[in-house]
């Protein structure tokens, strides 16, 4: 019998396997994909303290092996997650990560105040890939605002704190040490990379949002390489994200120092793509004999 | 929602060459089959790898008791549906549903369902069910030309009445369906129509359901990645009031008065 039980921030997931946010929501089409009860942990789209209606369509577009999305996250609000969402997701026994954005240091703090306040959540997610409305950068590509709200939030939940960083910067190791020192606690890592298509057929951006980001396994290998070079830089624990449709990726995110693993995209592909995730994770672990996927984490950096 | 939904592999029984440029897909998959009703749809993968990585979406046409099985057309425009094409009967196809929300409603003792192209395909359930229970179908089925005239035969066989327009003249009436509803608009008013497949059809029906002349509704398509409401993708504009629908999750069939048609 392995041991698939990995910690997250002083939080013990039964296993390493669990959704992105925005990609996964309870509902009887997902539970006939993938049992939430099965899943690592849970989490919600990001939520804002307003209602957001979302981008304007076309908001999806399909490029080789990955998708391009500007969705805008669309949100309903923090008084309708509190009082639906969270309770919800707290109740199908994994832990839950509860998903945060704003446009400010303020919403950040009111946000982690309200869902630490209603005790519905084990972890906090700061989405720091939305722009921050004060210093016009996005929180996650800006060594001062990324420190800044970090700090804010820590001084306002006693929540650990997982920072979801962008890879669309310089050196992504360099912000996860900022983050690291700022307070939090793990990190989540990559959010989407930026870019764009264009509709050829009507010679204009093919998004409604001009520009979008990308997903899939197109992307795998970037999100790996920055999984890699931030294990290095960094001694809190990763939550590995980007590309992962099967087991294989999985297992090299977790190889390259993820203690834990995301699927995104590959929810709307395959419902079933989570559970087919932690079966195949649990056959190579057997296969290699190893007693705990533990042993694992970060094992291809080992010298010999 | 649907009553099941399941992701699971299931089997090409015959792909057919459908009218020109689309293809006649017979798939045995017994859940889907019992459980599919008017309105629902499939998100359909047929190839190995993740490029394309997208399931497509296509609307049941038809199940099949006796074969355990659900027929789709498909039209061939881009690279999914061209590897679709060159399937053979035995091929393994990845499937989700039956998604979207079902139609349900049928109190009303006449309906039109005014349909062109690949939106065709949509409406077939739709008249088989409303046949059964006694409401009078009345088709208008639209195409360019004739030998692209979508589930002529299918159709035919669940409506009261069909008539066929084309741009070309090439079958039934030369010009727009649309001429076709207006003069039954003018004798005997259906009390509902459906559009599917042409955008002036559903702007059109729009109208005429603003108006109060008939209770209108689309069928609507959108680019999604996974037909259950997680991706947000298929957004559609609420009308008269902010925000979206979603085509997966609240339709892919509305009330035409309440979406903005693009």
């Amino acid at each position: 019998m392995i041991d698939l039980s990995v910690e997250i921030a002083g939080v013990r997931l039964a296993n390493p396997v669990l959704p992105a946010s925005g990609t996964w929501e309870f509902s009887e089409q997902s539970e006939a994909g993938t049992p939430a009860a099965s899943l690592g942990a849970v989490i919600n789209k990001t939520i804002f303290r307003d209602p957001r209606p979302g981008n304007p369509p076309p908001r999806l577009w399909e490029t080789p092996g990955g998708m391009l999305n500007a969705i805008g996250i669309p949100s309903e609000g923090i008084d309708k997650f509190l009082s639906h969402k969270l309770p919800q997701l707290s109740s199908l026994g994994p832990p839950v990560i509860a998903s945060i954005a704003g446009g400010d240091v303020e919403e950040f703090c009111e946000l982690a105040m309200r869902v630490s306040d209603s005790g519905g959540a084990d972890l906090l997610e700061l989405d720091l890939s939305c722009p921050n409305l004060g210093h016009g950068a996005l929180w996650a590509e800006d060594e001062a605002v990324l420190a800044e709200v970090l700090k804010a939030v820590r001084g306002n939940s006693d929540l650990p704190v997982i920072a979801k960083l962008s890879p669309n910067v310089t050196d992504i190791a360099r912000m996860a040490q900022v983050a690291e020192q700022a307070g939090a606690a793990a990190l989540a890592l990559v959010n989407t990379y930026k870019g764009m298509a264009i509709d050829v057929r009507t010679a204009r951006p093919a998004l409604g949002n001009v520009s979008g980001g990308l997903s899939g396994p197109a992307i795998r290998p970037l999100a790996v390489y920055a999984v890699w070079k931030v294990y290095e830089a960094v001694s809190i624990p990763l939550i590995g994200m980007g590309g992962i449709a099967g087991w294989q990726d999985a297992a090299e995110h977790l190889l390259a120092g993820a203690s834990a693993v995301a699927v995104g995209m590959y929810n709307f592909v395959n419902p079933g793509a989570m559970k087919e995730v932690l079966a195949g994770l649990t056959d190579y672990l057997t296969a290699g004999g190893f007693a705990s996927v533990r042993e694992i984490i970060g094992l291809a950096h080992r010298s010999s | 929602m649907a009553e099941t939904m399941l992701h699971t592999n299931c089997t090409l029984i015959s792909s057919a060459a459908g009218p020109e440029g689309y293809l006649d897909l017979l798939i045995r998959q017994p859940e889907i089959c019992r459980t599919s009703r008017p309105g629902q749809f499939v998100m359909l993968r047929g190839w190995p790898g993740s490029d394309p990585v997208l399931p497509r979406p296509f609307d049941i046409v038809d199940t099949y008791p006796d074969q355990e099985a659900f027929r789709l057309i498909v039209k061939i425009e881009g690279r999914g549906t061209e590897l679709l094409s060159r399937l053979n009967p035995g091929a393994e196809l990845q499937v989700t549903g039956p998604l979207g929300q079902p139609l349900e409603d049928f109190a009303c003792s006449s309906l039109a369902l005014l349909v062109r192209g690949a939106g065709a395909a949509a409406v077939v359930l739709l008249a088989r069910e409303a046949m059964r229970r006694g409401v009078e179908v009345i088709t208008y089925l639209s195409a360019r030309t004739a030998d692209r005239l979508v589930a002529l035969s299918y159709l035919k066989a669940v409506s009261a009445t069909l008539e066929v327009a084309t741009d070309d003249g090439s079958a039934g009436y030369h010009g727009s369906a649309l001429d076709l509803l207006d003069r039954r608009l003018a004798k005997k008013p259906p009390e509902r129509i459906y559009s599917c497949g042409a955008r002036r059809f559903a702007r059109r029906v729009q109208e005429l359901d603003r108006e109060g002349r008939v209770e209108g509704f689309v069928f609507l398509e959108g680019l999604m990645a996974c037909g259950m409401g997680n991706c947000h993708g298929c957004a559609v504009k609420k009308d008269g009031e902010p925000g979206y629908f979603l085509v997966c999750r609240d339709g892919p069939v509305f009330r035409a008065a309440q979406v903005v048609i693009s």
